[in-house]
């Protein structure tokens, strides 16, 4: 299991099309990825559980990933939340 | 008449089609062949993604890209394991595909509706209108096609969904009347985009009215007329050409500079209260921002919002204006702005109590993290900062002690700005026009609100009915006390705009001109008026109108005069 916290930096936060490239690409790895935020476990794989965690810009979120390939996935979901989804 | 929401300005006479919804009722069963019905699931799906897709094209062409990445996420989001993948589990566990598809999409409505967040709330209407798709697929209950509506067509619904949208088409479709909706929703957002007359919440128009009966909406003053008699067709359809002449009339000014009709040129600004109102302000073609009210950030919130949260809108806000002038009024909160969070007391009188810079002044923090955020964005484009409610020179003093300060951090912390960012002061109160020469000599420019002047300079509340009749800004006192300031401001060589709502008064547009005001900042839809206007008048004639003005008495009888000549 490999974790790491985040903070969300776009200013719209996980809201429709950010949510949707990233289940998308977290759907790509065999390992189980959750975001945990507000004491909740979110299916990082899964759009609609994102969108109903609702999770804003400067929200603290820890990522982790578990399984074969669980540093690739936690890698590319880091990136992708730092950079802000690139909005 | 039946009373609603002017949503989408304009006028349309049209026959009524109701788009009634259908009854997606069904008998839940138990079902013993379940490869079968998961069969029957994955091909209303299917059908359900082809369709969408085939709409999203369609809005693409009619209504642009934003409008049809809605649709397109309806796909991402029933395609979704959360989605599919939970209602195969209850199909496989036995249950039929219409009662998998509505708990599933219930859950999710509930879950997305329960956050309190506005953006996510809005996602529970894309996961009712999957549903009601998916179902009216399962059930082959054949759904009305809009897109086949004749010519002259009024579409009459309890509210305008998405998928609907695909299939309206501008030739056809003259006016819309919804039962639930408000200015934000996306029947509103919709009918503007495509410049269709809209009135939303009328109560009851789906059973009020009848497909094939005539109706007249005025999208402009929120109206739908029935039954119309000949004078009202009439009268309607003069008026519907009146504003359609306007409109192409106006759109000859886009684009354009804003210059007097003696070749003086003025820089046409709007007022904002959100970074995507900054994109709203490009498309009516504003030259930058003269107002961006920062109270949004702080408001409907139950902490502070963090200095990079600030800095994050206004840099948006920089980057849509693409290096054209973005002014930041610093927080003006108090007054008839209530933040509880602040734990505000209640006072006796607040516009003349603990608001505004006076507040920021003695909440340095909060203040400095505000100034620090706005700095941090001046790297991205033409930003300053404005304080409200100066009345003494004292609080500019402080207020660009406090700037340089900011600064001083952000030098050591090695982060970008702009050095040499203006400071400017927003003159609304009585005892600003009255030191303006003062403040002058040490602000980077003026902006006049003349909503507060005319309440400070007449001490009159213009939602007191007793008193409203005094709130005018052509009362005399506060025609001389806008002179005043811009004649100090043009004496010591700053620019002075005007950000209330007199700027865009045609019959105040002159007098400004005449005082020698730089910049006028309006409200978005207000920008071609205003051109339009400034370009009638030169410089000659606007003096000559305004020495008749000042050399009057009363506000009935300069108004009257004004009425007169404009």
């Amino acid at each position: 299991m490999v974790s790491k916290k985040l903070t969300i930096v776009n200013a719209q936060g996980f809201h429709m099309r950010p949510a949707s490239t990233f289940a998308t690409a977290m759907a790509k790895y065999s390992s189980d990825v959750v975001l945990k935020h507000n004491g909740q476990d979110v299916n990082a794989k899964s759009l609609m559980n994102i969108i109903a965690a609702c999770i804003k810009c400067g929200n603290e979120i820890e990522v982790v990933a578990t399984g074969d390939d669980e540093n690739e996935a936690l890698a590319e979901a880091v990136s992708m939340i730092e950079a802000g989804f690139g909005e | 008449m039946l009373k609603g929401i002017a949503a989408s300005e304009g006028i349309g006479i049209g026959k009524v089609m109701i788009i009634e919804e259908h009854s997606l009722e069904y008998q839940p069963k138990q079902v013993a062949d379940t490869d079968a019905e998961l069969q029957r699931f994955h091909d209303a799906v299917d059908a359900f993604c082809e369709e969408t897709m085939e709409q999203a094209e369609a809005v693409k062409k009619s209504a642009g890209e934003k409008e049809a990445e809605i649709l397109m996420g309806h796909i991402y989001m029933m395609k979704d394991p959360g989605m599919v993948g939970t209602m195969e589990a209850q199909i496989t566990g036995g249950q039929c595909a219409e009662a998998a598809v509505e708990q599933i999409c219930d859950m999710f409505i509930e879950a997305f509706s329960s956050t309190g967040d506005e953006v996510t709330a809005q996602r529970a209407a894309d996961v009712k209108d999957i549903k009601t798709a998916i179902l009216s697929i399962l059930l082959g209950v054949k759904v009305v096609k809009i897109s086949e509506a004749p010519a002259g067509t009024v579409i009459v619904a309890k509210e305008v969904t998405p998928s609907m949208t695909a299939g309206i088409n501008k030739e056809n479709i003259v006016g819309i009347v919804t039962e639930t909706g408000s200015q934000t929703s996306h029947s509103a957002i919709l009918a503007r985009a495509l410049e269709i007359p809209a009135v939303l919440s009328v109560e009851n128009a789906t059973t009020q009215l009848s497909s094939g009966e005539q109706l007249i909406v005025d999208g402009s003053e929120g109206q739908v007329i029935t039954a119309p008699s000949e004078a009202e067709i009439q009268e309607y359809t003069e008026k519907r050409d009146a504003f359609l002449r306007e409109k192409r009339e106006l759109e000859n000014y886009r684009g354009k500079k804003t210059l007097s009709a003696s070749g003086e040129e003025y820089e046409l600004f709007c007022n904002i209260g959100t970074p995507k109102d900054a994109a709203k302000a490009m498309e009516a073609d504003g030259e930058g921002v003269g107002l961006f009210r920062t109270e949004f950030l702080f408001m409907d919130r139950n902490a502070l919002p963090t200095e990079d949260e600030q800095f994050e809108a206004y840099k948006q806000a920089a980057i849509v204006l693409k290096g054209k002038g973005l002014i930041i009024r610093t927080l003006d909160i108090g007054g008839d702005k209530e933040i509880p969070y602040l734990g505000l007391e209640k006072e006796e009188n607040p516009f003349m109590g603990f608001r505004a810079i006076r507040y920021c002044l003695k909440h340095r923090d909060l203040f400095k993290s505000q100034l620090k955020a706005i700095l941090r964005a001046s790297a991205f484009g033409d930003i300053r900062i404005m304080f409200p409610l100066i009345t003494a020179i004292e609080e500019l003093r402080e207020g660009k002690a406090l700037v340089e300060e900011a600064k001083a951090d952000l030098r050591a912390s090695g982060i970008d700005f702009d050095e040499n960012i203006k400071v400017g002061v927003m003159t609304e109160t009585a005892a600003s026009g009255v030191i303006a020469h003062m403040l002058a000599k040490e602000a980077d420019f003026f902006s006049i609100g003349t909503n507060d002047l005319t309440g400070y300079t007449m001490a009159a509340d213009r939602g007191n009915s007793d008193v409203a009749y005094l709130y005018s800004p052509f009362q005399p006192s506060v025609l001389m006390m806008i002179q005043r300031i811009i004649k100090c401001a043009t004496e010591a060589g700053i620019p002075v705009g005007m950000c209330g709502e007199a700027a865009a008064n045609p019959m105040m547009i002159p007098l400004l001109i005449s005082f020698g005001l730089t910049e006028f900042s309006v409200s978005a839809p207000s920008v071609l008026k205003v051109r339009k206007t400034i370009s009638k008048w030169t410089k000659a004639e606007a003096d000559k109108v305004c020495e008749k003005v000042m050399s009057m008495t009363t506000e009935a009888e300069i108004t009257q005069y004004l009425k007169d000549v404009v």
